[in-house]
């Protein structure tokens, strides 16, 4: 016998509004098709990196990589401790990964082709690692996913999925340290154009380092947010073990910065007072040190402000590393000038919207967060009709 | 019912090869088209050339290439004569040809540039391009605006080689003499005042001859022999190759110069118009009159009303030019009636008028200069002077002038001509006591503005063009430049006479050094060129 | 044996000669907008070569306090480029004849090969629905049938010589010997060597190339983070496999042990009836 399924997707004046955004940008994801980049972007010869390469790809890469920290922390390592949150992040990281493929075909200019390097294989291009790893990975996520979904649709194929999850946990945490790292590895070969600042052979390893503490810092922001959603209590011991892990993490990621810097003669840099060396410390005092300071001290980190706050200077640290990557460590170099069109914002802007409210759909309807039951419904559902505010 | 099931078996036999061979197809099918599309056996390389195949080799070129391709000419980008349209370009090599082998100008400096392209602006490249990529700088605009503007007084003056070419433009015969329907067309263009350079042409020779006698006896303690300065392509060519030869060059201007600095002197005077307010115009064959136009020292009617910044001859047309402005202005030439140049600076004898031919200058030269030094009408032959007629790369003649003795002359079109004679010069070899030097070959009638009515620009459309030029002279009742009444009256009412003050400060000027602006040869690369 | 082309830039006159042919050749169009000769010259989608002019002051031997230089830009074609090693589809290769070649039908039109290219040289059609890379292909039909590019062909001022790489250092050193020339063969050693050679008697950094470039081919710098992925890929993959499996086991024993305990109390009798 089959189970009616029950489907709800509740609307609210926020999520009207991201549905407004989703549509309008999917109007101009197909103008984008239809009348090409030099139409759609500001993309030009000196630039041919801009926001949806920026963002959407290396932020939005380094944002979803919550999946595999979160997975390595409580599949592989067992911490059992940090299980509630399990599910939610590896739901972000797979709505992340997926919206990353979605503006990556929007950039390349010959979408058609998309397939081609499954097939003629430029081993030795950085990206070539990226393409499969990031390919390969997003099936996984999707067959991680068929476990929780199966809880309430298809559900013979529950027992597949619960037996096939440990070989797809090793693989979804082994692909990810690998194509993080190499999203840091692309720019090794911009030897000469990127700012030495941010320029180093150690770029796979910041890019691998920042991923992983930036994942706890994600977990930590959504299930703020999720719990004031739902109503809930955030699990505010959970995540100050959590944040601790990306602590030590930074520690070690600091460390070598500095250490790289000395080694590279680029300490001279940092003071110039120019640009990069701005942006440069602003990203490494507000994303990495300001953080550690909240971290490491308890009366800090036990707060839900304090937690709040780690895990937006964090977020944001890594997101204006990866901005000044592209952008202002190689504004030096490629001269010219960039600054995304409308249409770029909105593409991006939409394609976030469109993650929130899938993020949304599910959660309302299978079980993700701590306390829902398979079918998506709450625990708490049968005391009091729960408002939903998001 | 054993039957039955067999039967049933061998259906299901037979249902699942077939399912099974049609999946194998399937699958092969996939498997192929999967190959194809993922570029399996194609090679990078091949498939950009006419490709392996069964297409005769010479038809796998690329379409769009011609099949011979040559190097062309450097073009500045500020060239104030010609300019060049890169999209008409088909790497043909004949401006290369005509600048490097008949001007000997390319290929005769180093090519570590100094600072700037050696070009004598002669717009030979411009004649000889059969796409016309290289054509004269367009300067119709600004004369049309100057036409427009009711506080400008427009003048113009008219080549002697544009009134045996200008009909081209319009259908006629190389060669058809459209002297008063010029006047009329620009009359109807707008222009307040119509001269004729040939008036100036007359005026060169009285100051030149003159010049020449000096020389000869010895008063201006400058050299022989004596080189006309009227083709602004030579006068650059020597400032380039030759300047140590300055000081054989005629101080004389050329007569586009001349009437220039006359407009805005003498006539302005005359008519009592303020000088500023006149915007000069010149129809010439040549591309490099643009050039001496703009040149900085061709400023003399300014140092004269003591005014800043007013050059002598604001804007130059080319014969092209000018039968473009009037097509566009809806002016056929083909039906305007003849009519005749404004007084004061319009009138012309038979010497001027062969100006534009290889040896014209010189036979009008000689007619004078036998007057000057024996007050005697010159003998027909020199109203005829065949040996400086044709189109013979150099020409001599020798003239018998009582009380003198011999003057030998020697006349020379197209560079590489008179890189010869100024070789000879230069070695002390040359027997002349005057030479005519043109840039162009064939003079001015073939110039680098004149109509394209053959190219590469041919030897008949010269011949015809230039025996247009010496029918008008025969039948012309004043042949000899000091009878031009119009110049007399001038020397009486204002210059005095030749070469006297005034006149060397409106009709004469000065030379540049050019030398320095090309990395000169290995002399002995330069023995092999020449 | 892998061709180049060796620049004189004391020869060049900028008649563009060069710039006429590759768009000829290849097809390309004319833009006023976008011109690829003097002084505004510059490489674009549709201009395959450029001729800039470049006004020096302070230079040559002719006194002058200005000078002027031509200087020709195409694609290089390194001996090991950056823009094939970064193609992850193979669209860009180094034929055995030295050139770079690009073949669009590979292309994904990622364009990292133009980020990575130190040179900045390959260009893209962005007002295209289909765009392609576009840059110096150096003419691979013509050099494969023993012709020159259609640039070196038709230079009326000696100014490129075709020929062996080699050979082409070899004359270059010769004409540096001879003097007159600043004593550096530009693409010799810059981004691992190119094939495409530039001597001149200008300082370069004067005529607007980038002096900067590292000599290590730049390939070398991401190959030698790759040559690490098959070691890491197993090591870790070996590790966590390892880690999950102990952690496995450790939850299983633990579980195992409670469940024990809470059977064994069981056995010792319990208050209440018989567990719901």
């Amino acid at each position: 016998m089959i189970a009616e399924q029950k489907w709800t997707f509740k609307i609210t004046p926020v999520r009207i509004v991201l549905l407004g955004i989703s549509a309008l940008a999917a109007a101009l994801m197909l103008y984008r098709l239809v009348f090409g980049l030099g139409a759609s972007t500001n993309l030009n010869d000196q630039w041919p990196w801009g926001l949806w390469i920026g963002f959407d790809v290396l932020v939005g890469v380094a944002l979803a990589g919550g999946g595999y920290s979160t997975a390595l922390l409580v599949h592989v390592l067992g911490i059992k401790k940090f299980s509630p949150i399990a599910r939610s992040a590896m739901l972000t990281s797979l709505i992340g990964y997926l919206l990353v493929m979605a503006g990556l075909f929007m950039d390349i200019g010959r979408w058609f082709n998309f397939w081609r390097p499954f097939t003629s294989w430029g081993y030795h291009s950085v990206l070539f690692e990226v393409f499969w790893c990031v390919s390969i990975y997003t099936l996984i996520q999707m067959l991680e996913f068929g476990e929780v979904a199966t809880e309430k649709v298809q559900r013979p194929w529950h027992k597949f999925f619960k037996k096939i999850m440990p070989v797809l946990l090793i693989i979804g945490v082994l692909l990810p340290t690998l194509h993080q790292s190499s999203l840091g590895a692309l720019y090794v070969i911009e030897v000469g154009k990127l700012y030495p600042l941010w320029w180093s052979m150690l770029l796979p390893v910041f890019f691998l380092l920042s991923s992983f503490f930036v994942g706890p810092a994600m977990v930590t922001v959504e299930s703020l947010l999720a719990g004031r959603a739902h109503g809930h209590r955030p699990p505010t011991d959970v995540l100050q073990s959590l944040i601790k892990v990306s602590g030590y993490v930074m520690l070690v990621y600091l460390t070598l910065k500095v250490i790289d810097l000395v080694y590279r003669g680029a300490t001279g840099l940092l003071f110039q007072g120019n640009l990069e060396g701005n942006l440069f410390l602003l990203e490494m005092v507000l994303g990495i040190i300001v953080p550690l300071v909240i971290c490491f001290t308890p009366r800090l980190r036990s707060s839900a402000a304090g937690l709040a706050s780690f895990g937006v200077l964090v977020v944001a640290g890594v997101v204006l590393n990866r901005m000044n990557v592209v952008f202002t460590g190689m504004s030096g170099a490629l001269g010219g000038y960039y600054f995304p069109s409308l249409m770029e914002w909105t593409v991006s802007l939409g394609l976030v919207s469109i993650g929130v409210l899938v993020y949304l759909f599910v959660v309302e309807n299978f079980s993700i967060l701590p306390g829902q039951r398979a079918d998506g419904a709450h625990g708490l559902k049968q005391d009091k009709a729960v408002k939903y505010t998001a | 019912m054993e039957d039955h099931l067999k039967e049933d078996q061998f259906a299901l036999e037979k249902k699942v090869t077939r399912r099974a061979f049609m999946k194998m197809m399937g699958g092969l099918g996939l498997a192929g088209i999967t190959m194809s599309l993922s570029g399996c056996g194609v090679s990078t390389v091949a498939g950009q050339a006419g490709g392996a195949g069964w297409l005769p080799a010479q038809y796998q070129g690329n379409a769009a290439w011609p099949a011979q391709v040559r190097g062309r000419i450097p073009i500045e980008a500020q060239n104030v004569s010609i300019v060049r349209d890169d999209e008409k370009c088909i790497l043909c090599g004949q401006c290369l040809e005509v600048c490097k082998n008949t001007q000997t100008v390319f290929g005769h400096y180093d090519f570590s540039l100094v600072n700037e392209i050696v070009c004598i602006n002669c717009g030979q490249c411009a004649l000889w391009c059969p796409t016309a990529a290289i054509t004269e700088r367009d300067d119709t605009e600004a004369v049309l605006h100057a036409l427009q503007d009711p506080e400008k007084y427009v003048v113009v003056q008219t080549a002697p080689a544009t009134r045996v070419s200008l009909g081209e433009e319009f259908g006629l015969p190389p060669g058809t003499w459209v002297m008063g329907q010029q006047v009329a067309a620009l009359k109807r263009l707008g222009f307040d005042a119509v001269f004729d350079t040939n008036f100036t042409a007359d005026l060169t020779i009285m100051e030149e001859a003159t010049e020449l006698i000096k020389r000869v006896k010895g008063d201006l303690k400058l050299p022989l022999p004596q080189f006309t300065s009227c083709s602004p392509g030579w006068v650059k060519f020597c400032e380039y190759f030759y300047p140590d030869l300055f000081n054989h060059l005629s101080t004389c201007k050329s007569p586009q110069q001349m009437l220039g600095a006359l407009v805005k002197t003498y006539y302005a005077k005359q008519k009592n118009i303020d000088p500023e307010k006149i915007f000069s115009v010149s129809i010439m064959p040549c591309t490099a009159k643009k050039f001496e136009a703009a040149r900085p020292e061709m400023n003399s009617s300014s140092h004269y009303w003591h005014k800043t910044a007013m050059q002598d001859v604001d804007a130059v047309l080319t014969t092209r030019e000018l039968a473009r402005l009037l097509k566009n202005q809806g002016i056929d030439l083909n039906t305007l009636p003849e009519e005749k140049y404004d007084p004061l600076l319009g009138e012309s004898t038979g010497g001027a008028t062969i100006f534009a031919a290889t040896g014209g200058v010189m036979e009008a030269a000689v007619r004078t200069a036998y007057y000057f030094i024996t007050r005697q009408e010159p003998p027909a032959g020199l109203l005829s002077l065949q040996p400086v007629r044709g189109l013979a790369g150099v020409k001599e003649a020798s003239v018998d002038v009582p009380g003198v003795g011999t003057v030998r002359v020697a006349v020379c079109h197209g560079m590489s001509n008179g890189r010869q004679v100024l070789e000879a010069v230069r070695k002390g070899n040359a027997p002349w006591h005057f030479v005519e030097f043109m840039s162009c070959p064939g003079g001015c009638i073939s110039g680098g503005g004149q109509p394209r009515s053959a190219v590469p620009p041919s030897d008949e459309v010269r011949s015809m063009r230039i025996a247009s030029l010496y029918e008008a002279d025969a039948r012309m009742a004043r042949r000899e430049s000091h009878e031009n009444a119009e110049v007399l009256s001038l020397y009486q009412n204002f210059l005095q006479h030749p070469m006297s003050e005034l006149a060397e400060e409106l009709l004469h000027t000065h030379y540049v050094d050019r030398s320095k602006k090309y990395n000169h040869l290995a002399t002995e690369k330069l023995t092999q060129a020449g | 044996m892998a061709k180049g082309v060796l620049v004189d830039i004391t020869r060049c006159v900028g008649c563009g000669s060069c710039v006429v042919a590759c768009k000829m050749w290849n097809k390309l169009k004319h833009d006023k907008e976008a011109p690829a000769l003097g002084k505004d010259a510059g490489l674009a989608a549709e201009n395959w070569t450029a001729v800039s002019l470049v006004e020096i002051t302070g230079a040559g031997d002719s006194g002058a306090d200005k000078v002027w230089r031509f200087v020709k830009n195409q694609c290089l074609h390194c001996e090991e480029p950056a823009c094939a090693s970064a193609c992850f589809s193979r669209a860009i290769v180094k034929t055995g004849a030295g050139a770079v070649v690009y073949n669009a039908d590979l292309c994904v039109g990622c364009r990292y090969c133009m980020l990575a290219c130190p040179f900045n040289i390959p260009k893209y059609e962005w007002d295209k629905v289909f765009p392609r890379v576009r840059k110096c292909q150096m003419c691979p039909e013509r050099v494969q049938k023993g012709d020159l590019p259609a640039c070196a062909g038709v230079c009326p001022a000696d100014a490129l010589t075709f020929g062996d790489r080699d050979d082409l250092l070899k004359q270059a050193r010769e004409r540096i010997a001879g003097g007159g020339y600043i004593n550096h063969i530009y693409g010799e050693k810059e981004a691992g060597g190119t094939a495409w050679l530039y001597i001149s008697d200008v300082p370069f950094e004067k005529l607007g190339f980038r002096t900067n470039v590292t000599t290590t081919p730049l390939p070398h710098y991401s190959e030698s983070v790759l040559r690490l992925t098959p070691a890491v890929g197993l090591g870790w993959g070996a590790l966590l496999t390892g880690m999950y499996v102990y952690n496995r086991r450790r939850n299983d024993v633990a579980r195992e042990e409670a469940e024990m305990r809470i059977s064994a109390g069981k056995g010792k009798g319990r208050k209440g009836g018989p567990r719901k």
